[in-house]
């Protein structure tokens, strides 16, 4: 097990990505802790020796990932969730930020992950196709589909 | 529409208080785990520690228990005490009723073989029978050679001071001939002995006969065979029983008794 001193350094230098992505994921904040919980403890037991930063990142995003699909899979979710149901203090969030994240947050689960690692991580098609285990060209489609519907709600050119 | 998204992504933090509560959780499972990890290691070294102990037990037990030679005291009464690999008597048993009840009466287990032997001669009911000039034979019988001769050192000491005590030695294939005509070795060398001067004894008379009786009938007929054939034939008939019984000068009827007493005429080939 990674020590106390590691796991802090993770947590710091992981924590927001890994809460962003239960954000888009997770329909409420005690899924968020749970998650959140049970990817540092993979993270802190894994015997993965990390190449380098990205490949532990790349890690930790599958992790988390997989452990919402999970946790999704396992409990009746409704589609949408309210923003305040998912972020503790949403007060502190301006309103375009707000207005963007609900838009985010209504897409279809399947173009949320894609537009995250797209428009926030700035990885490109084949290394999010890595990441999630898809083909490359499921990967473009989706990227394609959930711009569509993003400018729909948010309106302005997609690539701006 | 790009750097909005990322903006209000970037405004999106890992609380402050998730980032304490899950180290905190961490550090509880870090501490669970060692804790596990310790139980487990304790379990199994304590799994470990008791099966060693059960080894050591049961093979200490075994080691203990094991009788590996055994002493058969014969006068009428009849009784074998099983004897461990430390000389220690670890199992007293009567061959016949008055062999049981004075095994009843007598506490021998644990005893050294020695101590034990004492105790028997020492014993109201055989004292008793040794002064009414009732014959007594001891017999260790066993397959360990060294013991063997070890214990059968220790009895003949013992039975020194009984005059008609007569200790002898006799492996586990005598022991096991005697066994299947149902005598004791002591009567079964009687036996065999007397058949050399009296073929149609049978092994139901001999077991009939207490010691002394068995004696006396040898004492007759080799007096018998005496008067017969004018002499030498004792000496004969005795080295024969003595080859017939199998044994040795130490492993023949007579034992150091026979040295030490004089020829009592049946403890032939000794």
């Amino acid at each position: 097990m990674r020590s106390e001193r590691e796991m802090a350094e993770a947590i710091q230098r992981y924590g927001d990505t890994v809460r962003r992505l239960c954000m888009v994921h997770l329909k409420n904040y005690a899924d968020t802790e749970d998650i959140f919980q049970t990817v540092f403890l993979k993270y802190a037991l894994t015997s993965v020796s990390f190449d380098s930063d990205e490949h532990e990142k790349a890690w930790l995003i599958r992790v988390t990932l997989n452990a919402c699909k999970d946790l999704l899979k396992s409990i009746f979710r409704s589609r949408t969730v309210s923003l305040e149901e998912l972020v503790e203090q949403p007060a502190q969030l301006s309103a375009d930020h707000r207005e963007v994240l609900e838009a985010v947050l209504s897409l279809p689960a399947r173009y949320r992950d894609v537009v995250y690692l797209h428009y926030y991580e700035e990885y490109t098609a084949p290394e999010i196709a890595r990441i999630l285990g898809k083909n490359v060209n499921t990967v473009y489609t989706r990227l394609t589909r959930a711009k569509g519907l993003l400018r729909e709600k948010l309106g302005g050119d997609g690539d701006e | 529409m790009n750097s909005r998204i990322k903006r209000a992504f970037d405004a999106v933090h890992a609380e402050e208080s998730l980032k304490e509560s899950t180290l905190a959780f961490l550090e509880r499972r870090r501490k669970g785990g060692r804790v596990r990890q310790g139980w487990w290691a304790g379990q199994r070294l304590a799994m470990a520690a008791c099966a060693l102990l059960l080894a050591l037990g049961i093979g200490g037990w075994w080691l203990y228990f094991t009788p590996t030679a055994s002493i058969s005291i014969e006068v009428n009464p009849w009784i074998e005490l099983g004897v461990n690999r430390f000389d220690r008597v670890v199992s007293v048993e009567g061959r016949n009723d008055d062999g049981t009840a004075l095994a009843d009466t007598l506490d021998l287990r644990f005893m050294d073989c020695t101590q034990a032997v004492q105790t028997v001669l020492e014993s109201e009911r055989v004292s008793a029978l040794l002064a009414a000039d009732e014959v007594m034979a001891i017999g260790v019988i066993g397959s360990d050679a060294t013991q063997c001769s070890r214990l059968l050192g220790q009895v003949e000491t013992t039975a020194a001071a009984s005059p008609n005590a007569y200790c002898y030695c006799a492996d586990g294939q005598e022991a096991a001939a005697a066994r299947e005509t149902g005598l004791s070795c002591g009567k079964y060398r009687a036996y065999l002995a007397l058949r050399e001067l009296d073929p149609t004894i049978t092994p139901e008379e001999v077991r009939a006969m207490s010691m002394r009786e068995l004696r006396q009938r040898m004492e007759e007929l080799s007096a018998g065979n005496s008067n017969d054939s004018t002499g030498g034939t004792v000496t004969g008939n005795g080295a024969a029983a003595g080859e017939t019984a199998g044994g040795s000068g130490q492993n023949g009827w007579g034992g150091h008794h026979e040295e030490d007493h004089g020829h009592h005429g049946w403890a032939y080939g000794a």
